[in-house]
């Protein structure tokens, strides 16, 4: 990719910086994650706040970044590979910003959960471990594109089925301990957002690992089904 | 002039030599032709050595094929030689590097070299395991593409390096780690990493002992101090009065108990080995069930499994508090209708004494923290059970002083299992 030798070096400054600009996002929104999963299992609601904060400076990265795309493309006129590391960056900054909302979403409804004075202690070990697993998806994705590693790109996108049947599973265990007890529908429903904002998660680091597939092979594998990750 | 170029310049002018007389004597063409003949077969001689040289040259090797022939044959010799002194210092430096690298291998700190750009040079496994990196991959890409953390990513763009940078991996659970960037060969930077895990948790058990004695004694004082404003300030009757004392003996006894067992702890620390009673156990695990029996009041089944084989050498008092802690325990936090099996089992290798219970069972992230001072897993129900919070604290430090293992194993909602495992020394009469 950005190894390949152009004629100018400015050039291939110019998108390995803005490679690195992506993940300096992704690190952040993976910080974001990892301590709205943090707060969930601890009830520390401290944090929260920075996970919010945090949010604002993913969005400026998210604009600044599309913008250099921008630039690339006016300027370089890009072809091939280059063309296409620009456009899947372009299009990785999104999930990775909606993946930055999601832990957003997750510390905002830990926080309300908190506050009423529930404790999720029945659930806590389910969506902590759905958290978890999708957490490492971001980080192998983000990982799959730093290095341009299809292998492990693919291997996060087997990973999402296995979020999203936990995920059922959580909001089946749910809706029957709603019915049991109508007391706990608060707090469940709560919960469910929360699951819900992890599951989405994982579906972001699954749409970054497809790009990551198009940049490096050229081959779009988006709504392929199983066939598209052979 | 070397001796070579003489002796080709020298076999021109023999030739010359050869050529004049014929051309003076015969005829002017048969000198010229003498002359040339000459000529032309000392360039098929020089011909046929620039061939080999030059195919030599393009593949060097130094197995002993290359011979000039006549005046090339000092030329090739020290061609040869200079090859061969050449190959064999690179093979020296290679070794030289080798040993360096494995050096830097061996190192139980992670090491990471950066060029200007903080793009990786090089990597230790060492820092390979603690920031997943995998050198074979990642050489030349900038570190914090992999090591992605903000705090990290500012701490290389402030480039203020006069303070190390404690990071909590997220790459391993719980690791923490503090990063030294030190420059070298100019603008390059050498990060050291250590992994401080260990230094960091003694911190912070330390910082939470203080903080959770003084919240631990300050609960039951505030209750105190409230009854006591009461008692002086409102005019009470005899029953509400009684109550009133009632409850501040109680608050005033927890106090004392959370000091008697602060006091143990630490006299279990600083006290000399524990001297050789003979403890027996058959007897010991009697008592443990009956006493079990009384606090569960039926609640639960009791079940002692031993074979009677293999007593304990060691203080009795202290084992005796110690097993008796962990079958409280045990049936404390088992709801009602649930087992507690106690069993002691001894061999040649060592033994075993084991609470198991069908409690509500401990989530794994707890249990390395378990035997700390005052921690508590759910805070409201170990206090509304009775507990100081020392207990575990207190069992693992008389269990060690018998170089004693205290094991715990647990699965949530399913039930524990605290074990001690002694050392064959600890056992007598098998």
């Amino acid at each position: 990719m950005n190894e390949s030798q152009h004629l100018s070096s400015q050039f291939d400054e110019d998108l390995g910086r803005l490679r690195t600009h992506v993940l300096q996002m992704g690190g952040m929104v993976e910080t974001q994650i990892s301590s709205a999963v943090d707060a969930y299992a601890t009830g520390e609601i401290g944090s929260v706040k920075s996970i919010v904060d945090a949010d604002h400076k993913v969005n400026e990265l998210e604009k600044a970044i599309d913008d250099d795309c921008a630039h690339i493309i006016a300027k370089r006129q890009p072809a091939a590979s280059d063309l296409r590391l620009v456009l899947g960056i372009s299009k990785i900054v999104t999930d990775l910003e909606r993946a930055g909302d999601e832990a957003k979403k997750i510390a905002k409804g830990v926080r309300r959960i908190y506050e009423n004075g529930h404790v999720p202690s029945q659930f806590g070990i389910g969506v902590r471990h759905l958290a978890e697993a999708a957490l490492i998806m971001v980080r192998q994705a983000l990982d799959a594109f730093a290095r341009l590693d299809t292998e492990q790109a693919r291997s996060v996108i087997r990973a999402d089925s296995e979020v999203d049947t936990e995920f059922k599973s959580i909001i089946r265990q749910l809706i029957t301990h709603m019915m049991e007890d109508p007391r706990t529908i608060t707090t469940s429903i709560d919960i469910i957002t929360i699951a819900r904002a992890i599951e989405r998660i994982g579906d972001h680091a699954k749409n970054i690992s497809e790009q990551v597939i198009y940049v490096v092979e050229g081959r779009d594998i988006r709504h392929t089904g199983k066939e598209g990750i052979k | 002039m070397s001796e070579q170029l003489i002796r080709a310049l020298l076999l021109a002018l023999l030739t010359a030599l050869i050529a004049l007389p014929v051309g003076y004597f015969v005829a002017q063409w048969a000198g010229w032709s003498v002359f040339c003949a000459g000529l032309a077969l000392q360039m098929v001689f020089h011909f046929r050595n620039f061939a080999r040289l030059e195919r030599w040259s393009k593949a060097p090797v130094v197995d002993g094929n290359l011979e000039g022939e006549g005046s090339w044959d000092g030329i090739f010799g020290r061609l040869y030689r200079h090859e061969k002194d050449l190959r064999e210092q690179i093979a020296k430096r290679d070794k030289e590097i080798a040993m360096l690298i494995e050096a830097g291998q061996a190192l139980t700190d992670g090491v990471v070299l950066l060029d200007q750009n903080n793009h990786i040079l090089f990597c230790n496994t060492t820092a390979e395991t603690q920031l997943a990196l995998v050198i074979r991959t990642d050489r030349g890409q900038p570190i914090v593409n992999l090591v992605r953390q903000p705090e990290f990513v500012h701490y290389l763009q402030e480039a203020d390096f006069s303070r190390p940078l404690t990071l909590r991996s997220d790459r391993s659970e719980d690791r923490v780690l503090s990063i030294y960037m030190i420059p070298y060969a100019g603008d390059r930077r050498l990060m050291q990493i250590k992994d401080v895990t260990q230094t960091d948790r003694l911190d912070r058990m330390r910082r939470d002992f203080v903080a959770n004695v003084s919240h631990e004694l300050r609960t039951p004082l505030t209750v105190l101090a409230g009854f006591l404003e009461t008692l002086q300030e409102i005019e009470l009757d005899r029953d509400e009065r009684q109550r009133y004392l009632g409850m501040m003996s109680e608050q005033s006894t927890r106090m004392e108990m959370i000091v008697q067992d602060l006091l143990t702890l630490s006299s279990i620390e600083s006290a000399p080995p524990p001297q050789n009673d003979i403890v027996d156990m058959a007897n010991l695990i009697d008592k443990l069930r009956r006493d079990a029996e009384g606090l569960s009041h039926g609640r639960h089944t009791i079940i002692a499994e031993t074979d009677g084989r293999g007593d304990l050498s060691g203080a009795e008092p202290e084992l005796v508090s110690a097993f008796g802690n962990l079958v409280a325990n045990a049936v404390r936090y088992t709801p009602p209708g649930g087992t507690v099996r106690i069993s002691w089992h001894a061999n040649a290798q060592g033994a075993e004494f084991a609470v198991q219970d069908s409690g509500i069972g401990i989530d794994p992230k707890h249990i390395p923290r378990l035997t700390e001072r005052f921690y508590r897993v759910d805070r409201g129900r170990s206090r509304d059970a009775g507990g100081t919070g020392l207990g575990l604290a207190i069992v693992k430090h008389s269990l060690s002083r018998h170089q004693a293992q205290l094991e715990i194993k647990s699965t949530p909602g399913v039930g524990s299992r605290f074990a001690a495992h002694f050392p064959a020394n600890r056992i007598v009469g098998l």
